[in-house]
């Protein structure tokens, strides 16, 4: 094998400066076909939630049925049901076991020996998060439609709900990557998903806030999840709540803005 | 102008009581077109100088240069200047070898079709256009190896750092890759090699230091580091690379077999 390496050039022109939009699509694409090529690690994300949800319409839907259960605004208890499934699917956090790996393998070093912007080595996965979570919850919901359950808000609504899922797994998959960069331990990574995992259930994924038990609608008042889990709820069953919406993109915002902050710092201060 | 110029490098892990220095104050200067080694036993600080070097780990103190650019104020320009292939090849083994070269193009600036095409001539000139479109996981250790060496030469840098590049391979391999070095250097690029092979070092490197528990204790080319030796302890004949080791380290076989130290 012969290498040929160019002897230096003083005048050459410098490489075009990379910006963290440009390297974070680079890397996202290549966390994509990465993930197109494990299938084993997708597809437990929509069968998952999907087992859960016929699981749960299966033990509740008689106690909740469509005629005379006024929360479900006319449709069965499954369209009640699907937002707690859209956002299991959003919460596995799967860009972070992907970067724990890389981590201990040692590529990650590899790509931080780049001039990259810092940040992309962060954005790019969670790209790759969005649009995942994007196809995974419009197939979930494709299926759900399959059954009769209706998107009261149109197609529009659909979009709507559908990117609003996908924006909270780059929350949920920030969060869990920060855990990887702090640990750079896989089995640290996964049992700290078992911390972040009881918020998705302290939530009013079985009934609606005001009909929990009292310490239950506390827990859930305070858990942001509920929040998200209205504004999608409503996209389902009511149309437009522009009040909900706006909590639930809001607690998207803020929880967003959060993971972000620390990202920074986590990712300036690797060692 | 030096290729590498480090003064003062020191690394301190942890905190308080518990503070461990890994370096303690090394100073380096490596000449532009050198092949330079940098030799120690295990846990002597060559890995965290090499990681300061190129800039993977913030330094506790002193100043590196590399390719003219402080490595902490100026990383960026830093990384746009050197190659680095570190320890155990570090690849993403779900991609073709294909896949990461034009990645690593992409990553330092080129077009998709400039990454492309030079992607191309270094699976060719490495001998792996036959597993090019193969995923790395199926790659042999030499094989991964060659494909680490040609990602770091990608952007066709000034400084080449080759981490125990030969750790693990087989002797044929081995071979391979002193080839490939000294050819790199010929093209005028400066490598910076670190290795626990004596030989490896005696056949590749213009010049060596060896550190041992942070702080560099021997300098020189090859030859007058054993001619020192020779000297010093009036011997009849000319010591081996090893012995001019063991004897900067204080260290016997039996203490470097029975040595455990994690650092």
């Amino acid at each position: 094998m012969t290498v040929i390496t160019r002897t230096t050039q003083p005048d050459a022109p410098a490489a075009p400066r990379s910006t963290a939009a440009r390297d974070s699509l680079i890397l996202g694409g290549r966390a994509i076909r990465e993930a197109l090529r494990t299938p084993d690690s997708l597809l437990p994300t929509m069968f998952i939630p999907l087992f859960f949800l016929v699981v749960n319409v299966g033990q509740a839907a008689r106690i909740f049925p469509a005629e005379g259960t006024p929360f479900l605004e006319g449709q069965n208890y499954g369209a009640f049901q699907l937002p707690a499934s859209l956002l299991l699917s959003a919460s596995f956090g799967g860009a972070a076991l992907y970067l724990v790996e890389e981590i201990e393998g040692g590529y990650f070093d590899k790509l931080r020996a780049t001039p990259i912007s810092r940040m992309a080595l962060v954005l790019g996965r969670l790209y790759a998060e969005f649009v995942k979570t994007l196809a995974v919850a419009t197939a979930m919901v494709v299926i759900a439609l399959l059954f009769g359950i209706r998107i009261e808000s149109g197609f529009a609504g659909f979009l709507v709900l559908i990117a609003m899922v996908a924006l909270w797994a780059m929350v949920f998959s920030g969060f869990m990557q920060l855990i990887s960069l702090k640990t750079r331990s896989a089995a640290a990574t996964q049992g700290a998903s078992m911390i972040f995992f009881p918020l998705l259930f302290l939530t009013p994924n079985f009934v609606p806030r005001d009909q929990l038990t009292r310490p239950m609608e506390i827990a859930a008042t305070l858990n942001p999840v509920t929040y998200i889990m209205e504004a999608a709820r409503s996209l389902i069953l009511v149309g437009f709540d522009g009040a909900a919406l706006a909590k639930g993109f809001g607690v998207i915002a803020v929880t967003m803005t959060i993971m972000l902050a620390l990202s920074v710092r986590m990712i300036n201060s690797y060692d | 102008m030096s290729a590498i110029n480090a003064v003062g490098l020191r690394k301190t892990y942890g905190h308080g009581d518990e503070a461990v220095d890994a370096v303690r104050g090394v100073d380096l200067d490596v000449a532009a077109g050198e092949i330079f080694g940098f030799l120690g036993p295990n846990g002597a600080g060559k890995s965290t100088t090499v990681r300061m070097l190129t800039t993977l780990m913030t330094l506790s103190g002193g100043t590196a240069y590399v390719a003219g650019v402080d490595v902490a104020r100026d990383p960026d320009s830093a990384r746009n200047k050197i190659g680095v292939a570190l320890q155990e090849a570090g690849l993403d083994d779900r991609q073709t070898g294909r896949e990461i070269l034009v990645l690593q193009g992409r990553l330092f600036g080129m077009s998709r079709d400039d990454a492309a095409a030079r992607a191309q001539e270094l699976l060719e000139l490495v001998d792996l256009l036959d597993a090019a479109d193969r995923r790395v996981k199926g790659y042999s250790g030499g094989m991964k190896r060659r494909l680490d060496l040609a990602s770091a030469l990608v952007h066709e840098p000034e400084i080449l750092f080759l981490d125990e590049p030969t750790t693990g391979l087989d002797p044929a391999s081995r071979i391979t890759v002193w080839d490939e070095v000294r050819r790199i250097n010929r093209n005028g690029t400066t490598v910076f090699l670190t290795t626990q092979y004596l030989e490896e070092a005696d056949q590749l490197c213009d010049r060596l230091a060896i550190i041992d528990d942070g702080r560099i204790i021997r300098e020189g080319t090859p030859s007058s580091l054993k001619q020192e030796l020779r000297d010093r302890r009036g011997l009849d004949s000319d010591p081996t690379l090893d012995d001019v080791f063991l004897d900067a380290t204080g260290r016997n076989r039996d203490r470097v077999a029975g040595e455990v130290k994690e650092i």
